[in-house]
């Protein structure tokens, strides 16, 4: 699997009664090239008319970055495409393109280009760095102004962010609580506290953070679209679910040093698998009765492992609330909501399944256990990789 | 003399829990308190019990001070907590 993890997420608030967004973002990753494009474009106004033209220029934009046409070029042909406002004699919209390129977690090359939306933000860490900007004129017929595209590439490294935001961010407060509005400078400040309060917070959360923020400047009732979109790199958060013991005990240690060995979170799930682990480790699992469930046993504890449960019926309601996109907070306080937490929480999950026929080669019922846990695991992992655009793999032991 | 604390495990198992055990796990609300508060109960993962299951020794089964006991239902634990607090 993959030693890096590009973390790509946006949030957007309407301007006050709107039902669309004139801010389109897009994204898409093109794994096998290692590639991964954003734009984020306005269209001018707000509404229905302003989401087609950011619509129109988001989709080229992003056509034409995955063609092998340089960027700059790119530009142009957008800008001759869109089309020229009639009375304000303005582009119709703005845009940021992030052409995102990698092999590794030491080799991460961007190319921006800006045209009209406020400057993006390179931080890393919480310290924000500065990168020189190539001005490009571009002259269009029935165009008042001239017109400046900005072109610049730069490297990203791991704990970096690429930040994006369209002008409802920088003007939010502008005549209300803030005179000249939140601008580049107050963005700026807000994203390093909120960085340095908490270092790994995930794209989601930041973009969220400073929506919200812009939105509470604009007194709750928002004077444009609010949008803003973040790039994370960072390593990706592993997670080994362990089920089933090994096919013969002489495995065991196998699994007790795949365990020991894994840098991430653990998961074991199964009361025998449970037992092997412990007596390898030589540490004791203690049951937690803390809380009670009707559906499943309670979880237990041990030095070493992050979470242990009982094995099938766990398993299974762990599939079924993957499937159904159960959002975690409305789940009941179980075994089965902590396992989907640390789900949530990882990049990349790691299943070791067990395959021992045990102690009864005479029960029939054992294949057709062994089969279930299979057919369980299974849905689990296309759940994780469909629904939440995880990283899995399997292997059998 | 100090009276011995009575060491309870209740299985937490699949085929326990499925078949009773979950029930049993209430144990904070059908055990009068004081008798509660002789008892150390702790949940445990497989007794074995359910491996060895015959006709009349099924699943729910819970450990008392090293005993194993089958079909435990809420009633029963009480029972034989009693029963083991008063010998
Ligand atoms: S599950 Fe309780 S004894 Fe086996």
């Amino acid at each position: 699997m993959n030693d890096i993890f590009i973390d790509v997420d946006y949030s957007q608030i309407y301007k006050a009664g709107q039902k669309i967004g004139g801010d389109v973002f897009l994204q898409s990753r093109d794994s096998r090239s290692n590639q991964i494009v954003c734009t984020l474009s306005d269209g001018l106004g707000s509404g229905v008319k302003a989401n087609v033209l950011a619509n129109i220029t988001a989709h080229m934009a992003h056509k034409l970055s995955f063609s092998p046409m340089n960027l700059t070029h790119s530009a142009r042909i957008i800008m001759n495409t869109l089309p020229v406002c009639n009375q304000r004699k303005i582009s119709y919209s703005t845009f940021t393109i992030a052409d995102i390129r990698y092999s590794s977690l030491d080799d991460i090359e961007v190319q921006l280009v800006e045209y009209d939306n406020p400057l993006a933000l390179h931080f890393r860490g919480a310290e924000q760095l500065d990168w020189e900007r190539e001005r490009i004129d571009l002259q269009r017929a029935g165009a008042f102004k001239q017109e400046v595209v900005q072109h610049s590439k730069f490297r990203l490294a791991e704990n970096d962010r690429l930040i994006m935001f369209t002008d409802g961010v920088t003007q939010s407060g502008m005549g209300k609580t803030l005179p000249l509005g939140w601008r580049s400078t107050g963005v700026r400040s807000f994203i390093a506290q909120t960085i340095a309060a908490n270092p790994a917070i995930s794209s989601h959360d930041l973009a969220q953070a400073i929506t919200r923020k812009a939105f509470s400047l604009d007194g709750l009732a928002s004077r444009d679209d609010i949008t803003c979109a973040v790039v994370y790199v960072r390593r990706p958060r592993r997670t080994l679910i362990v089920t089933g013991p090994p096919f013969t005990p002489d495995r065991d240690q196998a699994l007790g040093d795949r365990i020991k060995n894994f840098s991430g979170r653990k998961i074991v799930s199964g009361g025998t698998t449970a037992l092997i682990v412990a007596r390898l480790a030589g540490k004791k699992v203690k049951v937690d009765l803390s809380s009670w469930s009707k559906d499943v046993p309670p979880s237990s504890t041990m030095d070493g492992v992050d979470l242990i449960t009982e094995g099938m019926l766990t398993l299974s309601k762990v599939a079924t609330g993957l499937e159904r996109k159960a959002p975690v907070t409305s789940l009941p306080q179980d075994a089965v909501r902590k396992f989907i937490t640390i789900l949530m929480d990882s990049d990349q999950v790691e299943f070791v399944v067990g395959t021992k026929i045990n102690e009864a080669h005479q029960d029939p019922s054992i294949p057709v256990e062994i089969g279930i846990r299979r057919t369980i695991i299974s849905r689990i992992r296309s759940a994780l990789e469909k629904n939440y655009l995880k990283e899995t793999s399997i292997e059998y032991i | 003399m100090r009276k011995q604390r009575i060491k309870v495990r209740i299985c937490v198992g699949t085929a326990c829990f499925v078949q009773g055990g979950a029930d049993l796990l209430l144990y904070g609300d059908f055990l009068d308190p004081e008798l509660l508060g002789e008892c150390d109960i702790e949940g445990t993962s497989c007794l074995g019990g359910c491996k060895a299951e015959s006709r009349d020794r099924k699943a729910p089964f819970v450990e008392i001070n090293g005993t194993l006991h089958a079909n435990v239902t809420p009633a029963l634990l009480v029972e034989l907590l009693r029963e083991v607090a008063h010998a």
